[in-house]
């Protein structure tokens, strides 16, 4: 069939070719769940409690129960105050939430009854600037901290290693990787364990595999803690994850018992993307997700979507959404690593956009993987910020006065960092009778950016490598006597402190993190205590100073010369 | 040696101004072997006296966090550190199979109880046998034992 094109204007073909329009966008279809977080579908809130036991749940009766309902009823909601706390009217609990005179502690205190259609109810009350508001009072550590992901295209352990190095110099405190084959992983992990702490001492590292072998590395110490523990809304797609709340439960427990540290991972969309959302909104879903971690005792939750972003982002309000499941997860009291870690949007303004809610008021964990490698490295399908974009976010700390995580390192400073990475990996890979790492490999790490400017490894014999590692056992503490052997003692002194803490388990408690001198921060010595103006996390003092620093800063006193 | 574990909570009555302990109270941290915290050093490792056995967490230790847990009102991580005390004496392959045993649909109700049972008796770990005899009760309601022909 022809039809008569009518001629387009030229503003139309420039709108058409603006990198926004690349992006998808869909109608709501909330039958399928295809719906952010305003459904008819969602149950309404309701909570009856009988000898003890919670008997009926947003409107559904006990004998009706799935899974989800019986453990959430079981082991997250507190039994004694669901009645009367459900029973406030959500206008005033939403208004509380962001009203600075309300303490955070009286708001975990009513959040610990609440249902999950209730806590719905009250969080649609809210808009994004009453959301902001909200995660800066609940938060549950006072000071902001940002994790960064860590990985090659090709698995390359050296690359690993410096960009490790480098993301820990400039800020993050804790670095992730993960694989593309993931027979690499013992080389892969060992390599961000060493490189991590180069950078700075304390920095806690992460490797994201499947459930069990992510436990083996962690009991062997080659990993300080685990992340990738997921977690869903309904019944069955928790199934098809071949999990139940009671094996994550026990899997919190068994990471808890050899002291590594833990978070699951939930996210809006993953059960409509994994097609069985039952008919219920995204951010109902989700929190169903954050009271079942929160009834497993797990300490923290990574929530934001996460690795499903494009759906919630294809839908009217789904940012809004995404930032809400963050303030859930914190009013819970759960420390909460808020996303900004995937791909989101061909548009910088739009990538950005989907960044404010979590940086301005300052998460745990702003992204639960920024990207420390160009996004074609990135192993997680790459993440909403990455290396080439380290110069804006230090920027826009700067404008607006906000802490994200990271600081601004002249070059000097990072190149050494980068070599001695790469030098103590060549080292503990030579202590440790691993394939070779020749110094063309180390020159190469100091000065390169991306997987393509390494020299190629051999990667049958690095896989052959990484088996020796599982097979002979290699712990963390054998990282730490090959760095000592061989000269790198100030990072055997880091990495044997970083395992010393799980002697002491206060990396357990809710969002600890290591500062630089290896003192936990956790939402128990740091607690937030915002409570308004003047008061809570302030930008200020050294730390400003550090964030007014970046590449070019022209001099006050000679407009001549940059500082910086 | 390992030293047992203690039923329930019982020890130094701790709140949050003893956190970290790494830093305050390092005269109640030990390892499962015994040794201090303060014995970690780099001397000792070079010399041999630590193993990675040294590097675990002791089942007193958890429930010393425990305590702090719950002098923060989070009754549920507290609970989490009071089962992960009891799993300290587990063995890690051990600890793996239970794990992969509790996945939909991989036992029969029998063989979840059995492993409660185990963990009563073998570890005395019995807030873990609660959950697993807890979990065997709902798989069945919902449908999610092992589907074999020898039940």
């Amino acid at each position: 069939m022809t039809t008569t094109e009518n001629p387009r204007s030229r503003r139309t073909d420039i709108l058409e070719d603006r990198p926004v329009n690349l992006d998808g966008f869909v109608e709501e279809w909330p039958e399928k769940g295809l719906v952010a977080m305003e459904s008819d579908f969602d149950p309404q809130p309701s909570v009856r409690v009988e000898a003890g036991k919670i008997v009926e749940l947003d409107g559904r009766a006990r004998a009706d129960f799935d899974f989800m309902d019986t453990f959430i009823a079981d082991h997250a909601i507190d039994v004694e105050t669901a009645e009367e706390v459900n029973a406030i009217p959500s206008v005033e609990i939403a208004r509380a939430l962001v009203d600075p005179g309300a303490s955070r502690d009286e708001l975990t205190r009513i959040g610990r009854g609440l249902t999950p259609a209730k806590i719905l109810d009250v969080v649609k009350l809210m808009n994004v600037v009453e959301i902001m508001m909200a995660m800066q009072k609940m938060r549950s550590r006072r000071t902001p901290a940002n994790q960064a992901h860590s990985t090659s295209a090709k698995d390359n352990p050296i690359q690993v290693a410096a960009d490790a190095a480098e993301g820990a110099l400039r800020g993050f405190a804790e670095l992730e990787t993960t694989l593309g084959v993931v027979r690499y992983a013992p080389l892969v992990a060992i390599a961000l364990q060493v490189g991590g702490q180069v950078g700075r001492g304390g920095v806690l590292t992460q490797c994201a595999l499947e459930e069990a072998t992510e436990l083996e590395l962690g009991m062997r110490g080659i990993t300080a803690y685990a992340e990738t523990i997921s977690v869903y809304g309904t019944e069955s797609v928790f199934v098809d994850g071949d999990d139940t709340p009671w094996s994550k439960a026990f899997l919190a427990s068994a990471y808890a018992s050899r002291g590594i540290k833990m978070r699951f991972t939930s996210g809006t969309g993953s059960e409509v993307q994994m097609g069985n959302a039952e008919g219920r909104s995204m951010l109902y879903l989700e929190i169903r997700c954050i009271l079942m971690a929160k009834g497993a005792g797990v300490q923290g939750l990574q929530n934001g979507s996460i690795s499903c972003i494009g759906v919630p982002g294809a839908v009217p309000g789904g940012i809004r959404a995404v930032a809400a499941e963050n303030l859930i997860a914190s009013w819970m009291d759960l420390e909460c690593a808020s996303g900004n870690d995937q791909s989101f949007s061909h548009s910088a303004m739009r990538r950005t956009a989907r960044l404010l809610p979590q940086m301005l008021p300052g998460t745990d964990f702003v992204c639960s993987g920024y990207s420390a490698v160009p996004n074609p490295d990135n192993m997680f399908a790459g993440s909403n910020l990455d290396v080439e974009d380290y110069d804006d976010w230090n920027t826009i700390q700067r404008d607006l006065q906000v802490d994200g995580g990271l600081r601004h390192v002249r070059e000097p400073e990072i190149l050494q960092a980068r070599e001695k990475a790469a030098r103590a990996l060549q080292a503990v890979f030579a202590e440790l009778d691993l394939p070779r790492i020749t110094d063309e490999e180390v020159e190469a790490a100091v000065y390169a950016h991306g997987s393509e400017d390494y020299p190629e490894r051999d990667v049958l014999e690095d896989l052959k490598g990484a088996q020796s590692v599982m097979d002979r056992g290699v712990t963390g503490l054998d990282l730490v006597k090959a760095l000592e052997r061989s000269g790198f003692h100030d990072v055997a002194e880091n990495l044997l402190t970083v395992l010393r803490q799980r002697v002491s388990g206060d990396l357990l408690q809710t969002a600890a993190i290591l500062t630089d001198e290896f003192v936990p921060l956790s939402a128990i010595n740091d607690a937030n205590d915002y409570g308004g103006p003047g008061s809570g996390y302030r930008l200020q003092g050294e730390r400003w100073e550090q964030l007014k620093k970046l590449r070019h800063v022209t001099s006050a006193e000679n407009p001549e010369t940059e500082v910086s | 040696m390992r030293v047992s574990a203690p039923a329930t909570g019982s020890g130094p009555d701790l709140g949050p101004a003893d956190y970290p302990l790494s830093v305050n109270r390092q005269d109640l941290l030990r390892t499962p072997t015994g040794k201090p915290i303060t014995a970690l050093t780099m001397n000792a490792v070079v010399a041999g006296e630590i193993t990675a056995e040294d590097l675990r967490i002791a089942p007193e230790t958890l429930q010393l966090q425990a305590t702090l847990a719950e002098s923060v009102h989070r009754r549920q991580l507290a609970a989490n550190f009071r089962r992960a005390a009891e799993l300290t004496a587990v063995p890690d392959a051990e600890v793996l199979a239970m794990y992969s045993a509790l996945r939909p649909r991989a036992s029969s109700k029998a063989q979840l109880l059995g492993i409660a049972e185990n963990l009563e008796s073998k570890y005395q770990a019995t807030v873990c046998g609660a959950l697993v005899r807890e979990a065997a009760e709902v798989y069945e309601r919902r449908d999610l034992l092992a589907r074999d022909e020898e039940d």
